[in-house]
Parts: C-alpha cells; structure tokens; sequence
C-alpha cells in the first residue's frame, strides 16, 4: 500500500511541474497585462501538436522538438497578442478586463475548433522520449516519458525564474507588473513587455504540451482540464507571484494524486480529481482570500 | 533664449479634449535649456494633462509637440524618457515592491550598454544627496509620503534627463521637507538641468522659479517673468473665481 501511495505521489509531482508550467505562463500573462488568458489551455493543447508535427513531419528528433515547439509557441502566441490584444492598450476600449475575457474565451473556443478541423478529433500519440520505464518501489514502475517530462518540465522552471531575476528582460517585466506609469517614464517600453509576458507564456504552456504529449496523448480538448486547474493554481498561489503559484502547483499535483489513491474506489478516481482542486480552493479562498502565500512574499509579483 | 537654439520643448496648438470638454485648449508653450518655470493654475485649469501631452502619457488631439526642434508625435512615453525628458507624477508611482535601490536600479538598467556596477554606484551618489542613502535597503511602499517623492526624483535623476517636470512636488510634504526639495532643485538646476514645476505652493514657486506660466479653462492666461505675472488682472481674476 505504502508503495502504491509513494509511487501515486511521484506521478503527482510530475503532473504538478506540468500544471506549474502552464500556471506561471498564465500568472506572468495576468501580472503584466492584467487580463485573465482563458485561451492558455489551448495554447498548451497548440504547444502539442506543434511538437508532435515537429517530429513526425520534419523529422527531428524528440528532445530537440520541445525547445523547437516552444520557439513556435512562442512566435504564435506573440502573432495573437498582436493580432487580438493591442486594442487592450489603447484608450479607445474602456472596459479592458471584459475584453480580455470575451476575446481569449473566443479564441478558445475558435483554436479547439480549428483544431478539430487541421489535426482531426481522434488523439494523436508523438513517440516516446524514452522507451520503457524504470522499476521503483518494489516491481511499481515509473515511464521514463514521465521522468523527462518532471525532469525537463523543472528546468524549464529554474531557467524562467533566473530570467526572470538575473536578466534586464526579466527585471523591466516586474517593473511594469508593479507600475505601468513608472515603467515607462523610466523608458520602458510597455507593449513590448506585454508581448513579451504574452510570448514566453505561451511558450511554457506549449513547452508542457510537448513534454506531456508522449504520456497523454494529444487531443484538441486537452487543454480544457488543465487551464481549469491552472486557474485554480493561479488564485491559490496569490494573483501574479510566481514562486507562489509553482508551490500550489506541485502542491495540488501531488495532493490530487494522493486523492485519487486513497478513493475507496480507485478507478472511479479521476472524475473526481477536478473537483477535489475546486474543493481545495474554495476552502484555501474562505480561509485566505489572498491565496496561500498572498501578494506579498514573491520575487516576480 | 539664444537665438537660433531650438526650444527644449515646445507645444504648438497643443490640444486635448474629454468628451466635449477641452482641457488643453491650443496651447502655445516652450522651455528653453536651463530655465526653471512654475506652471500654475486652479484646480482643472488643464496643468497636469499638459505634463502628460509633453511626456507621451495622453494620445495629442491635436497640434504637436517638439523635443530640441524635432516633432515627437506618436512617440510612448518611454521614447520621451530616451530623449531626456523626466517627469515626477502628483500621486507618486513608484515599483512599490521593490527596496529603494532597486528603484533607482530600473532606469538605470533599462538604458542600453549599462553596466551594473557603475549604475549601482550612480544610484547610490544621487541617494547620498536626497538624504535616503540610510534607507536603501528598505521597501518603497515603506517609506514616508515625503520620502517617496525624494526617491521619485531620485529615479528620475537616473535616467539623466536635461528637462524634468515635477508635477506638484510639494503636495502633502511638511515645511522642512518643502525647503529641501527647494534646495535639491536649486542644486540640479544650477548643475545645468531644466525644469518645469506645477504646484499650488505660491511660495515655493515664487522662492524657485524665474518664469510663470499660468493656465486657466486649459489656456495660457500669462507668461513671462515672475513680477509682472503677479500684476496681472486675468490671473487674479482666474484665482478668485470672478
């Protein structure tokens, strides 16, 4: 039992670095441009694919997919800030944040579609990073597909944080999330951050779409129960810090799988794991309104 | 001033509606290197959108801004900050989370080829001389109202600007701190930069500035040397309402 619980718990680790990926592109979005992006899930479901077409059509192999479908997510994601967002700068909308919402809930449901209509319904499986797995805990095994994706998901993590505090991109982003005004009368210049913030968002969420891929397969709804939980993660963390929402990340990745073991009955797990998040985070709201560690105790507010 | 020598900044027919109200009304404006002029006015009388329609905070309706003779329109407020032109704001706006250090840090980083040592080391010097080298350490939202319009100037300073518009620096600060932004800005002044203050402290601007500007309804009423604005009927009558 105790093995099934410890070997439930690495498989909550690894969907929490997932979940952390996609949760603080989602924040450094919400920080800087101060909209909620709720077509982030689709972005992930994007970041997939372009992984999987990487591979299959051009051949190369899958390590080098991932930073290949970050680098377009990344392009992608900018085109649709600059396509769709802009209007969000100047004065002529007043009612910015309901902008925001109507049109990345749009894009949502359009990217699915679109989806549905280029990469067809059925899922679709990229191939393994690596074959096999790794026996652990007494003849439980762990995929080495979801060691990479842990592993590979955590340094994607630690290379955003250094830029996030060691680069003058990283430290002219936090600058503009605190004051816009200040930032740029300092001669930042705003919208350049906002496609910034838009950009590597997008590339951490599609970068969790090409680790994921091998384990989950692709599909075009795929990015619906993530982008759930992201937010989930986002308020739990405290709007906008990132070292917060990574914690809750990990935390309700972990927390969640523990969950799903523990259910007397086991298969019926999963269906509830949505629900076991939204219960956690009504109660973590009751109790603390500003998240678990507030606004206050973070590098990149 | 000299002739031949374009203004520093020049507005020509400046002009900025809200809904159908002007509140710049075709104003005609410049500042010449090295002058210090108080820009005042009644509350609403358009001083603080002319700041932001100088600086590239609010879109021009119409006519144009000039920086050293060249037309700047369109240009984001940070392409004013590249050009030299600082400005402080009436509410301070500062990178609140950040210690005071950093705050001076920011500008200074976010100008090309700047190397952090050298900009630590200027920071540190312009700390030394607003008095908040003992706080550097210490949050900006922890400091005092006063203190954070120091350290706004402060931050302005790192970015090394010829022309600075401080808007209402002596709002809410106590008669000791009064006087020492008045010797600070003497200091830089005299240092060579120029500045532009609106204020409803008469007795600060008068103590400070050789030139006044006065606005009313979003015009200019008067302009000129400092005696012969205070004679001036429109003005008097422009403050007392009649």
């Amino acid at each position: 039992m105790l093995d099934y619980i410890l070997i439930q718990a690495a498989n909550g680790l690894v969907i929490g670095v997932m979940f952390a990926l996609i949760a603080t592109g989602l924040t450094i979005i919400f920080s800087i441009l101060k909209i909620v992006n709720f077509a982030h899930g689709e972005i992930y479901m994007m970041g997939g694919y372009f992984g999987y077409y990487v591979i299959t059509l051009l051949g190369v192999p899958p390590f080098p997919a991932v930073l290949v479908a970050m680098a377009i997510t990344f392009l992608f994601s900018i085109g649709l800030e600059r396509g769709l967002l802009t209007p969000l700068y100047s004065p002529r909308i007043e009612r910015k944040a309901d902008y925001g919402i109507l049109i990345t809930f749009g894009l949502s449901v359009f990217l699915r579609n679109i989806a549905i209509i280029l990469f067809g319904p059925f899922p679709l499986r990229p191939p393994s990073f690596i074959e096999g797995s790794l026996a652990v805990f007494g003849g439980l095994m762990i995929s080495y597909d979801r060691l990479v994706a842990a592993g590979g998901g955590l340094l994607l993590l630690v290379a955003l944080i250094w830029f996030l505090n060691r680069t003058v991109w990283g430290q002219a982003l936090n600058a503009v999330s605190q004051s816009r005004e200040s930032a740029s009368i300092v001669g930042i210049n705003s919208e350049r951050m906002y496609m910034l913030a838009f950009g590597v968002g997008g590339a951490l969420a599609g970068g969790a779409g090409a680790l994921i891929a091998p384990i989950y397969s692709l599909s075009p709804s795929m990015g619906l129960v993530p982008d759930t939980q992201a937010f989930v993660i986002v308020i739990l963390g405290g709007l906008g810090s990132v070292s917060g929402t990574i914690i809750a990340a990990l935390l309700l990745g972990i927390s969640q799988n523990l969950f799903i073991a523990l259910l007397p009955d086991p298969s019926r797990g999963p269906s509830y794991a949505n629900a076991f998040g939204l219960f956690i985070m009504m109660l973590v709201l009751l109790f603390r309104p500003t998240g678990i560690f507030g606004r206050h105790a973070v590098a990149m507010d | 001033m000299m002739n031949g020598t374009p203004p520093l900044i020049e507005a020509i027919g400046l002009a900025k509606h809200f809904g159908g109200i002007f509140a710049v009304d075709h104003l005609d404006f410049e500042v010449h290197a090295g002058e210090l002029v108080g820009l005042i006015g009644p509350n609403g009388s358009g001083k603080t959108t002319t700041i932001n329609l100088l600086t590239g905070h609010l879109r021009i309706d119409g006519g144009g801004v000039r920086v050293r003779g060249q037309p700047v329109a369109g240009l984001p407020a940070s392409g004013f900050a590249g050009l030299g032109v600082g400005r402080t704001f009436q509410i301070t706006q500062l990178f609140s989370r950040m210690s005071v250090l950093e705050n001076m840090l920011v500008p200074g980083l976010a100008r090309p080829h700047a190397h952090k040592t050298h900009v630590t080391r200027e920071a540190r010097r312009h700390l030394e001389f607003l008095g908040l080298a003992a706080l550097e350490s210490l949050a900006a939202k922890n400091l005092s109202g006063g203190q954070q319009k120091l350290l706004e100037l402060g931050r302005a300073l790192m970015l090394n600007p010829a022309l600075l518009f401080l808007d209402e620096p002596f709002a809410g600060v106590n008669p000791y701190l009064r006087d020492e932004i008045i010797r600070f800005v003497q200091t830089l002044h005299e240092e060579g930069r120029t500045f532009v203050i609106v204020d409803h402290d008469l007795d600060a601007i008068q103590r400070l500035v050789h030139r006044l500007v006065v606005m009313s309804r979003g015009k200019k009423i008067a302009d000129g040397p400092l005696a012969s604005v205070r004679e001036n009927q429109d003005v008097i009558k422009a403050y007392s309402g009649t």
